[in-house]
């Protein structure tokens, strides 16, 4: 395979990190590190991420990690931007890495700040689909139907999964794009893509979870195939807002949606009508995505 | 404190160690490992000669090591690349993608190297003990290949004034060019194999002789007694036995022949001998007649095809009664109509007819002949192989019969264990078992250019092929890069199952614990 992602050289990731057996957010970071290494600087909000890396003087990478709380991730990637310019550093990349939960829900004031101001930096989004690190509470990233710590049998996620793309979208900025663990070339192209663009850039990485979803450790990357494959979790770029892209689509079909469900137990006894109501939600979007993609040819 | 090694790891990164410190596969709860199966290639092919190993070694472009590979099954690559039937191609996974994969070209690759990169070794002083091999075609060859290569003194008598049995005597120039099957016999010299040609053994000298002289002695003399017809005429000058002609041909004393030739039977000597015949001055038209419908031939249906395509007729369902003469010479043969039946051969004799000829060629198949074994006092151990024991097979069984044979006379004169029984069969990789859900990852495009861009299109059924997949997806780092290859570190390996689920070829299993 003639990818850099196989370029062993170029790995930022240690082994002997604390994530779960199986984890897609360790992957996510893998990839993302050593596409814009090894002149990297991170910004991270608490998270899983947080515990990844580990205890000082311990860390899983080899780039500096600044941690920041919650809400304020925005602001401390535009900070630090400023600051490494300040020093003369225009070369060094800037990634704030957060969870959902610090993204779609504590981290948004900030984010859409930093957003509306084209602050030139890149926020990276592992989308794990709740608060996995303090215990799989429900955040605006879970899907509609899935059982979280907060809403356990037989209560459910009610409502649906906030569109995160298109509140950034909204914002015009340069870059904007999803990704996911099975497609790492994908993810990779992406990256690099965005480390060249100017201004404020955003990537929605999806990364299961086995612990929070209920899945086995080894379906991992399965999964993550799955999500596109459905059309749950599409692969797209936007540039300026307003170009819409499609970057990787398995060929044929898209894969009914049941088949990415019925692997994970935060589904489990998810009654009918709701995998259908979720069914329409994803075909739903999926229309409207293509138009968008139609609408900017 | 840290230990100087890791010490050395720190990177650039702010006051900080890598967590490498940190032996996560203590946590592990399955551990990975590798555990091939067949491939369906390998399931077809006759000397099981670990295909998708020595196809991995190429597409690396490691061609010593391909070549250590192949030896260990088949030492002459580069001739069975162009005489082999090549069973290994009909069941080819990748063929459901797009293609098969051309296993013949890159096996006269390896072969070929082989015959560029030779270096004779230094051999012992002494040798661990003296064979003596009667018959120099495959099987014989293959036999004196491993035993010299081991250290054994080998001496292979040979009847015929040149060595290579079929190789040499029997298959046509146009389907094994003679540059490369010289090649191949001089290394077998130069390697330190004694060959004495012309010597009958039986005959010339008296198999007990052997026996007396030599530690052990293999038989490998083929089965070269024609089967006859039975019909009038079969012994008139004009009239050939397949055998005999090819090695005339072969023996470049290009036969004077008189034309129109009619070749009897359906096997590859048949259309070897008609495909030879067309190719000589003066000929100028051949005439293949079987008794069976064109689907029975027992010969390569491509072989039967490239015969058409260079001009020789094809008549089926047709079984000789009389070579007619004309005083001595052949002037035609009558043939009867027949029909495969359920009680066997259904012979019409109201629609007999006669064909015009001035050759006829029998190629009805040949036996074993054992008159060998008269000369014979008494052996408690008789190790014999090849055509000789089977009947007529192929290039590879006998191959493997010499290969069988050297294995067993050195566990002979050595005291060690015969080779042992055949380990269970496991069943063959399917295409459906394969995960190619990481062909996104793998970007399988049909690229046809050099021997090591077509291995490497080869999907390393049950096998691992270094596609590198397990490496790319284990969140744990703890699939290493070593020469090129994977290999799994369990000092972090927390056993997610990720490169066994993923792995393409199915080379991996995930078993319990640490
Ligand atoms: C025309 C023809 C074409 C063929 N084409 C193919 C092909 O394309 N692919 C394939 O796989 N197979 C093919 N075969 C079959 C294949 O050639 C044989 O199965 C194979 O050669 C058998 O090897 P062997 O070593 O047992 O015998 P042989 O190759 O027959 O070698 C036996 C040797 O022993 C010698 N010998 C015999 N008696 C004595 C004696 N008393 N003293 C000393 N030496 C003796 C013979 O002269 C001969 O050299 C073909 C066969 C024929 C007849
Ligand atoms: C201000 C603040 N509130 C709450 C927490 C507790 N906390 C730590 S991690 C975490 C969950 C974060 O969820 P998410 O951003 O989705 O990341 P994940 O753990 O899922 O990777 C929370 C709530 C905190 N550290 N700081
Ligand atoms: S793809 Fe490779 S291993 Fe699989 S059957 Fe074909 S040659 Fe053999
Ligand atoms: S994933 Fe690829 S490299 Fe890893 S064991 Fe399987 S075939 Fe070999
Ligand atoms: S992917 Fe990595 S951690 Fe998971 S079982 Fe394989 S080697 Fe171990
Ligand atoms: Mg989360």
């Amino acid at each position: 395979m003639k990818t850099d992602i196989m370029n062993h050289e170029s790995e930022m990731l240690y082994a002997g990190h604390n994530a779960c057996p199986g984890c897609g957010a360790a992957l996510a970071v893998r990839y993302l590190t050593r596409a814009l290494g090894p002149d990297l600087a991170l910004v991270l909000t608490a998270s899983c991420w947080s515990i990844i890396t580990g205890m000082p003087p311990l860390t899983a990478l080899k780039c500096p990690i600044l941690h920041c709380p919650f809400p304020s991730a925005g602001s401390v990637g535009s900070g630090v931007r400023r600051g490494l310019n300040a020093k003369g550093q225009y070369d060094t990349t800037v990634v704030v890495l957060a969870g959902d939960g610090g993204t779609f829900d504590i981290g948004l004031q900030a984010l859409s700040g930093a957003a509306q101001r084209n602050e030139d930096y890149m926020f990276v989004c592992y989308d794990n689909e709740a608060y996995m690190n303090t215990g799989m509470q429900t955040s605006s990233a879970t899907p509609f139907g899935a059982r979280t710590a907060t809403a356990p049998y037989p209560l459910f996620k009610e409502g649906q999964k906030k569109d995160i793309m298109q509140i950034m979208a909204a914002h015009s900025i340069p870059y904007a794009a999803t990704a996911t663990v099975a497609f790492p070339e994908d993810m990779e192209r992406k990256l690099k893509k965005a480390r060249e663009i100017r201004g404020f850039r955003f990537i929605h990485i999806l990364s299961p979870c086995p612990p929070g979803w209920g899945t086995e450790s080894s379906d991992t990357i399965h999964l993550s195939r799955q999500a596109v494959a459905t059309g749950f979790f599409p692969l797209y770029e936007i540039i300026n807002g307003v170009s819409w892209k499609m970057t990787c689509q398995p060929e044929g079909k898209r894969l009914p949606l049941k088949e990415y469900l019925s692997g994970q137990r935060r589904f489990k006894q998810m009654e009918d009508v709701r995998i259908e109501a979720l069914q329409e939600e994803v075909d739903h979007d999926w229309e409207v995505l293509l138009k968008r993609i139609e609408a900017s040819k | 404190m840290l230990p100087e090694i890791v010490k050395e790891q720190v990177s650039y990164a702010c006051g900080t160690e890598p967590c490498t410190v940190n032996k996560t596969g203590e946590w592990r709860f399955l551990t990975p490992g590798k555990a091939e199966r067949p491939s369906p290639c390998n399931q077809g092919c006759l000397l099981d000669g670990e295909i998708p190993a020595w196809l991995e070694a190429v597409k690396l472009e490691r061609w010593e090591e391909a070549w250590q590979i192949m030896s260990r099954r088949n030492p002459f690559p580069a001739l069975t690349g162009y005489v082999c039937f090549h069973p290994c191609t009909e069941n080819c996974n990748r063929g459901q993608l797009d293609r098969d994969i051309e296993i013949p070209a890159v096996e006269k690759a390896i072969g070929q190297w082989r015959l560029d990169h030779y270096k004779p070794k230094v051999k012992a002083l002494t040798a661990k003990g003296r064979v003596a091999i009667v018959g120099s075609g495959p099987a014989g060859m293959s036999c004196a290949y491993y035993l010299n290569e081991a250290g054994y003194e080998v001496t292979v008598f040979e009847r015929e004034k040149v060595i290579g049995g079929m190789f040499t005597l029997g298959i046509p120039e146009y389907r094994l060019p003679r540059r490369v099957l010289k090649k191949e016999l001089d290394l077998l010299e130069s390697e330190g194999i004694k060959f004495r040609t012309g010597c009958n053994i039986g005959s010339d000298i008296r198999l007990s002789e052997l026996y007396a002289e030599f530690d052990e002695v293999f038989l490998a003399s083929g089965a070269w007694k024609p089967r006859r017809a039975g019909i009038s005429g079969e012994d008139s000058s004009g009239a050939w036995n397949a055998l005999d002609f090819l090695k005339a041909v072969n023996s470049s004393s290009s036969p004077a022949i008189a034309d129109p030739v009619v070749v009897i039977g359906g096997g590859n000597a048949a259309v070897d001998s008609a495909r030879s015949a067309l190719r000589l001055n003066g000929v100028n038209h051949v005439t293949l007649i079987y008794r069976r419908s064109r689907a029975e031939m027992p010969a390569g249906q491509v072989e039967v095809e490239a015969a058409e395509h260079e001009g020789v007729e094809l008549i089926c369902n047709a079984l000789p009664r009389e070579i007619e003469e004309d005083g001595q010479a052949v002037k035609s043969i009558l043939l009867d109509h027949c029909k495969t039946s359920l009680e066997g051969l259904a012979i019409d004799r109201s629609r007999a007819f006669s064909k015009t000829c001035g050759t006829v060629i029998m190629a009805l198949g040949q036996e074993r002949d054992y008159t060998l074994f008269d000369t014979l006092e008494k052996s408690s151990v008789l190790f014999a192989g090849g055509d000789l024991i089977s009947g007529p097979a192929t290039v590879p069984e006998a191959i493997n019969a010499g290969r069988n044979a050297a294995m067993a006379i050195m566990a002979k004169i050595e005291g060690l264990p015969g080779p042992g029984l055949p380990a269970a069969e496991q069943s063959p990789v399917k295409f459906e078992e394969l995960n190619l859900g990481a062909k996104m990852n793998l970007q399988l495009q049909d690229v046809q250019a050099d021997p090591s861009a077509e291995a490497s299109r080869c999907l390393g059924c049950g096998t691992c092929n270094t596609c590198g997949i397990c490496y790319l997806f284990c969140p744990d780092m703890a699939v290493d890069v070593v020469d090129g290859r994977y290999e799994f570190n369990l000092d972090y390996c927390k056993g997610c199952g990720i490169c066994f689920k993923e792995c393409p070829s199915r080379a991996l299993a995930m078993e319990g614990g640490r």
